[in-house]
């Protein structure tokens, strides 16, 4: 059952159909949630954006994509919570370095790399909000501009100006000697 | 915080101005790629969420406000104090009361006759109701344009008595001729609901209802503006906006089984009322046309 059929059968009520999305995009609804900053509630905040998404089912235009869509509303959900919580969003991600799909033989290599990859995470971190939300969508959430823009609520523009002043200021964090 | 958000014409532009977007960003794109793709993030297994949604969604009904995602959800008349005007709302006229054969048929031909050319606009402010401006009724249809409160939240419930058939029972379960719009084939399923009063064909990513829609009305939408548009040339009404839908039981009563749907067109084939709901304007159009 392909997105459109399911969106389809959910809006006659057939939840069966609306389960067919939850599991296929429940990956990266919590993926997003978590580089958003919803920590440790991002099991709420995910449940809660698929809830959502169903009452809303009919304003959603059929013409475009299912996951940016949803990711806005998860992006939303997000928002709603560390605001509320009054702190500041912050990236609930781990290095997962333990499970590196290849490990380089040498392990002073491995010892270099990850320390780059803690400071550059470090920095991500430290980034204000809003480029940190574009960085997190651009390269961590591997999405296009226009998704971006689209789970952000923002222009095209501002995203590209967002990620450019985050990128700048990662530049400047971490210096070029960590990047190779 | 930068106030200079939304006026990315400072650093970007001077800066991608060199004809090189994300100039000597490669590196650290690449960098950043990488370390995504080594960070985790705790997930329980999708099934188990889709359950727990599922749960959610069938629970009782949810006390919370409508969910508000974000500007873009935007919907005429959620705002309104009326909010709970759309739940209980006596229909202006109750309909048929068990009269005999005879008394329907005269009846139909006189509803026939009307429905040909016929979109009646009523000043109608029912009990309860007074937000609707109008009502159009086509078709078997009823549509109130107003202000229609907020979209219904729970969870639809299928038409009563709905049943899976094959379209062969279907044709023999119902009293109308049923019509399949040589645009879409055979459909993909095929339910028959309330004693053969209604039809519901589907294919991925359309729904068409069929009713006989002459004898009262069957479904009843409510909606803000824009009102639907007329598509003279079919005959038929286009909803362009996501609207309350709810069924009007067969012996009359409030509508129930009310589920948000999506944009719909309504024409008349004979004595049959058709819904269609899913296509875009444009196809909607065609198929409606191919339902000859």
């Amino acid at each position: 059952m392909d997105d459109d059929e399911a969106i389809t059968r959910s809006l006659a009520g057939d939840l069966d159909a609306y389960e067919v999305l939850v599991t296929r995009y429940s990956a990266v609804a919590h993926r997003t949630a978590g580089l958003l900053g919803a920590g440790e509630e991002a099991q709420d905040v995910v449940q809660e954006a698929f809830v959502k998404a169903f009452r809303h089912l009919g304003s959603f235009r059929r013409e475009s994509a299912f996951k940016p869509w949803l990711l806005r509303i998860v992006a939303n959900e997000t928002h709603n919570l560390t605001r509320s919580r009054g702190r500041r969003a912050d990236l609930a991600m781990r290095l997962g370095l333990e499970r590196e799909p290849y490990e380089p033989e040498d392990p002073e290599g491995v010892a270099v790399a990850a320390d780059g990859r803690s400071r550059l995470l470090e920095a991500v971190r430290g980034l204000p909000d809003r480029e940190r939300e574009a960085v997190v969508c651009r390269y961590f959430l591997q999405l296009s501009e226009a998704e971006t823009a689209e789970v952000l609520g923002v222009r095209l523009g501002t995203v590209k100006s967002r990620t450019f002043r985050g990128l700048r200021r990662l530049r400047e964090e971490v210096g070029r000697e960590l990047l190779r | 915080m930068s106030s200079s958000d939304d006026h990315p014409g400072d650093d970007f532009q001077a800066h991608s101005g060199t004809g090189r977007p994300g100039d000597g960003f490669g590196d650290l794109e690449a960098e950043l790629r990488a370390l995504g793709d080594t960070l985790h993030s705790p997930a329980p297994p999708p099934s188990g969420v889709a359950r727990a949604v599922r749960a959610r969604l069938e629970g009782p009904a949810h006390t919370e406000s409508p969910a508000r995602p974000g500007r873009r959800f935007g919907r005429p008349g959620r705002d309104g104090s009326g909010s709970r005007a759309g739940q209980a709302r006596p229909l202006g006229s109750p309909r048929r009361d068990g009269r005999s054969r005879r008394v329907r048929l005269s009846r139909r031909k006189v509803a026939a006759a009307l429905a040909v050319f016929l979109a009646v606009l009523i000043g109608a402010t029912p009990q309860g109701r007074a937000a609707v401006a109008s009502v159009l009724r086509f078709a078997g249809v009823e549509i109130g344009v107003g202000a229609p409160g907020p979209l219904p939240a729970g969870v639809p419930s299928p038409l009563p008595g709905e049943r899976r058939v094959t379209l062969d029972e279907a044709r023999r379960a119902v009293a109308f001729p049923i019509v399949v719009p040589f645009a879409l084939g055979d459909p993909a399923d095929v339910r028959v609901a309330d004693g053969g009063r209604v039809v519901s064909l589907f294919w991925p990513g359309a729904r068409l209802d069929e009713f006989d829609g002459t004898l009262g009305v069957v479904f009843r939408k409510d909606l803000g503006e824009p009102w639907p548009e007329e598509i003279p040339r079919l005959r038929a009404w286009w909803v362009q906006q996501p609207h309350r839908l709810s069924y009007v039981p067969r012996h009359g009563g409030a509508p129930r089984e009310e589920r948000v749907a999506a944009p719909t067109l309504i024409w008349q084939r004979g004595a049959v009322g058709l819904r269609l709901e899913g296509p875009s304007r444009d196809q909607a159009l065609r198929i409606a046309a191919s339902a000859r």
